[in-house]
């Protein structure tokens, strides 16, 4: 009982300590109010409006990153027509033609076909990856973040390029973010407005059978060295893309041209307006 | 006459081509160029010579890093066109005026064009006139006595400028800057470039214009090539030898070797002499600049060591981390730089390809912003790395078991023939190849192609007989083409799917053998050509796959000459984190990297992990 005694006595002490305190909070709290009484309400509100815009702003971004994203990744071997086609579904056309990139073009806008339309409508976070076979790691750096890939080949110049191609399409198909994402890629055939352009079926069977081939090389390697982290198709199968886990389907586009309305299809498809 | 210039965003959009010019290209030259100059690293050149039938053309580029921007000129290689350089520095300060990122299209920039094109050009003709005038009127008149004077100033200033080191030091800095803002932009533009413009140019030099004479003297320094010995060409090697010297040691030995030089000269090239002093014109006043801009190097690392630190406050550094700096200049470049080339020649690099790599990164941060809260060499490292990675990632498929399969289906065996110089473990590693193909299912004869070496043969019968698979051999004494072309012919006939050829090892400067192996590859024309090397070398790498690569396209007789496809990199358990030979060897031959052996067992064969590669030359 003692100890209790003493407890409250210590705490009238503190009340009686602490008092001067709240006089002096009470007096500042007064002047608070007298200034902000002084501040025109006008100012007031738009302090309060960008306080909330500004919160609401950074819990959108997180919110936005949690949902799917509208990063589209144009790629492919070097000299298949990725920046043509990036241009292309920007601005509507390829300029003044272009050059092998050296770095990637990204750029965050409406396609160029829909910038007329009403109504709101997502932009679309397209990536230009450069195909040369040394800036390849950079394709990594996008990849995670991807709602689609687009792997834009030449169609004209498919037949000596075919197993470089195939063999491109199968790292990427064997990567782990794309198996575990299920991310889907679109083998877009682009310069489809040249004659002797290969048709998109005949290029499907041709990756396919490539791919087979490479299945069987690869799953060879020994296990210490394996840079793929999934095995591709079922095994004891011939190999076709509706094997994938993700969606794998085939478009034929001119980039030079500006036809790219399966593109934009495709585009539209994973990232919803 | 000028062919083409182009303006492209390093993303690889074309803004702006020269219409007028309107020449359509012949070939894809801009496209190789990429291909093979500026993403190789080697964006560091001062031109890029373009061959493809019925044109050569002679590429010149410059960057503006900041903006993304490259400035490509295109002419014809007969023609020396000297303006180019100076013409594509003020493009490039014109374009970077109206440049928008958001913009494409640049019509109004053909004006501006056209009339820098018509400076530039007049001015080369200008300068041209006048040094053709000059040169007669100073002639013959006091030869010898003017260019002893020249040599003598020379060596003495750039004596005085070593001797003391932090005031004068100073003062040849503010000297230098000087000269830099009298010169523009663009000659610091040029500096990286050094020693890569060649010979060719030299015959020309003398009509050329100020600034590009100016520079081309100072990019030939230890090069020259002296049928036409310019004005400062004389004392610049001199230069070279001290500034060497300074470095190791103090002061007494070099005196010596400063007083010598000049002596050496007047006594021994009277030719030279005579032409050097056909061109004494001009040359003191060259001289002095080339003295100003050659110890540039050295004062500024006296500067970087001594008083920089000094003057460079606490809070302005931390300032400027904060705020960051406004563009990277190659001053501030240079320590940064200068430590990651002794890293990397510390990981055994060998140290022309250090040298190289770190003129190619400089060339692509100069001028760029550096971002709030990093400091220089961290943006330096990060570039290198970047680079690195490129570097050692294959340009080609390395996938072996394909290209056999795929000539399986063509009922042709896959021959792989190694080379190699001596003891570096050919047969070693080709018994572990075989090996590992064996793991795979697939039929592996090994040939045995080394008739030199006594028990070169029995070696190779001894892991035969281990591996379980056949050998081709016809003893010593035959010719290493025929026992390969018999093999070859064997295998086809057994439906052996893989053919391993042993060759002899040996030295890259042994001619008679160098063409022995061009024989056996040009009438065996093999599926790869293996180079094998081993990790430990140093700068040697260099050499030896230069000279191979060399020697395998001269003495070919084909005119398709096959080249080395691929390293095998022995001995890699040896070496700890000295694995610069990696670097060294893709980069001076542009072959990947396709096996690592790291063992002394059949299973130590393994495939290059460039990550943890990069990782360990820059640790």
């Amino acid at each position: 009982m003692e100890g209790m005694e003493q407890w409250k006595d210590q705490l009238e002490q503190l009340k009686i300590q602490l008092e001067p305190w709240k006089i002096q909070l009470e007096q500042w709290l007064h002047q608070a109010i007298e200034y902000l009484d002084q501040i025109p309400p006008i100012q007031l509100y738009a302090a309060i409006a960008v306080l909330f815009i500004s919160t609401l702003l950074l819990f959108s971004i997180r919110l936005f990153k949690r949902t799917k994203s509208n990063t589209i990744v144009l790629t492919g071997l070097s000299g298949s027509g990725k920046t043509v086609l990036f241009y292309v579904l920007r601005d509507g056309s390829s300029h003044q033609g272009t050059v092998t990139s050296m770095e990637p073009n990204e750029g965050t806008f409406v396609l160029n076909s829909e910038i007329n339309k009403k109504g709101k409508i997502k932009s679309v976070h397209l990536v230009d990856v450069p195909g040369h076979s040394r800036l390849r790691p950079k394709l990594d750096e996008f990849l995670p973040q991807a709602a689609g890939i687009v792997f834009v080949v030449d169609a004209v110049e498919f037949l000596p390029s075919c197993p470089s191609v195939s063999e491109y399409l199968y790292d990427i198909l064997t990567k782990a973010s794309v198996v575990k994402k299920k991310i889907p890629v679109l083998i877009c055939c682009n310069k489809s407005d040249k004659v002797t352009a290969h048709t998109k079926e005949f290029i499907r069977k041709q990756i396919e059978k490539e791919i087979e081939k490479l299945r069987a090389s690869r799953s060879a390697i020994s296990a210490a060295d394996i840079s793929n982290d999934f095995t591709l198709g079922v095994s004891g199968e011939v190999f076709s893309f509706t094997q994938c886990r993700n969606a794998v389907t085939v478009a034929d586009a001119s980039g030079l041209k500006g036809e790219v309305a399966q593109v934009e299809q495709f585009i539209r498809e994973h990232v919803k307006p | 006459m000028l062919e083409q210039l182009l303006i492209f965003t390093r993303g690889g959009l074309i803004l702006w081509t020269c219409k007028e010019l309107g020449n359509a290209l012949k070939g894809s030259p801009i496209d190789t160029l990429i291909r093979s100059c500026l993403l190789e690293e080697r964006s560091g050149a001062a031109s890029y010579s373009y061959d493809a039938p019925g044109v050569s053309y002679t590429l010149k580029w410059t960057f503006h890093n900041e903006l993304g921007l490259v400035f490509v000129a295109v002419y014809q290689r007969i023609l020396h066109l000297l303006y180019v350089d100076e013409l594509l520095a003020m493009v490039r300060r014109e374009f970077s005026e109206i440049y928008d990122p958001k913009r494409t299209v640049y019509n109004d920039f053909d004006e501006t064009f056209r009339q820098l094109r018509r400076e530039a050009e007049a001015r080369a003709e200008e300068l041209k006139k006048s040094k053709q005038t000059d040169k007669p009127v100073n002639n013959k008149k006091k030869q010898g006595q003017v260019q002893k004077a020249g040599s003598d100033k020379g060596s003495k200033k750039s004596e005085g400028s070593l001797a003391t080191d932090g005031g004068d030091g100073d003062k040849a800095k503010g000297h230098k800057l000087e000269n830099g803002h009298s010169n523009g932009n663009h000659v610091e533009m040029e500096e990286p470039r050094a020693g890569v413009v060649n010979g060719k140019e030299n015959t020309s030099s003398n009509i050329s214009a100020f600034d590009v004479s100016k520079l081309q003297k100072r990019t030939k320094g230890g090069k020259k090539t002296d049928t036409v010995v310019n004005k400062g060409s004389k004392p610049d090697p001199k230069k070279k030898a001290t500034k060497k010297n300074r470095v190791w040691d103090d002061a007494p030995p070099e005196t010596k070797l400063d007083f010598t030089d000049p002596m050496d000269g007047n006594g021994s090239g009277n030719d030279n002499i005579e032409v050097v002093a056909a061109n004494q014109g001009e040359s003191m006043m060259d001289i002095e600049e080339i003295i100003s801009s050659d110890s540039e190097g050295e004062v500024d690392d006296n500067v970087q060591k001594d008083s920089k630190p000094k003057k460079k406050g606490w809070f302005s550094s931390m300032f400027q981390s904060i705020a960051g700096k406004a563009n990277l200049e190659k001053e501030d470049l240079e320590p940064a730089l200068k430590a990651l080339k002794d890293g990397l020649m510390t990981k055994n690099v060998a140290e022309e390809i250090a040298e190289k790599l770190c003129e190619s990164v400089a060339a692509s941060l100069e001028g760029k912003k550096l971002a709030s809260f990093t400091r220089v060499s961290s943006t330096v490292q990060a570039a290198m790395e970047d680079a690195l990675v490129r570097i050692l990632t294959p340009r080609r498929s390395i996938d072996i078991l394909r290209d056999v399969h795929a000539a399986k289906e063509q009922r042709k065996p896959y021959v792989v023939v190694f080379v190699g110089v001596n003891g570096v473990g050919k047969s070693t590693n080709l018994a572990k190849v075989a090996y590992w193909l064996l793991q795979h299912n697939v039929s592996v004869m090994m040939a045995a192609c080394d008739t030199f070496r006594s028990g070169a043969v029995e070696q190779l019968r001894t892991h035969a007989r281990r591996l379980q698979i056949p050998i081709f051999e016809k003893g010593y004494e035959k010719d290493p083409a025929i026992v390969a072309k018999e093999a070859i012919q064997e295998a086809t006939r057994n439906g052996s799917d893989v053919v391993l050829v042993d060759t002899a090892g040996r030295m890259q400067d042994n001619e008679p053998l160098m063409r022995a192996l061009s024989k056996l590859i040009y009438l065996n024309n093999p599926d790869l050509v293996l180079f094998v090397g081993e990790a430990l070398v140093g700068n040697d790498a260099v050499d030896q796959l230069s000279k191979f690569n060399q020697k395998l396209a001269d003495l070919s007789t084909s005119p398709t000459p096959r080249l080395i496809d691929g390293i095998l990199l022995t001995k890699f358990d040896t070496i700890d984190d000295k694995v610069g030979a990696a670097l060294s060897m893709v980069y001076i031959s542009g072959a990947p990297v396709m096996f690592v052996g790291c063992g002394q067992s059949y299973t130590d064969l393994k495939k290059l992990n460039v990550k943890s590669i990069v990782k360990t030359l820059l640790k």
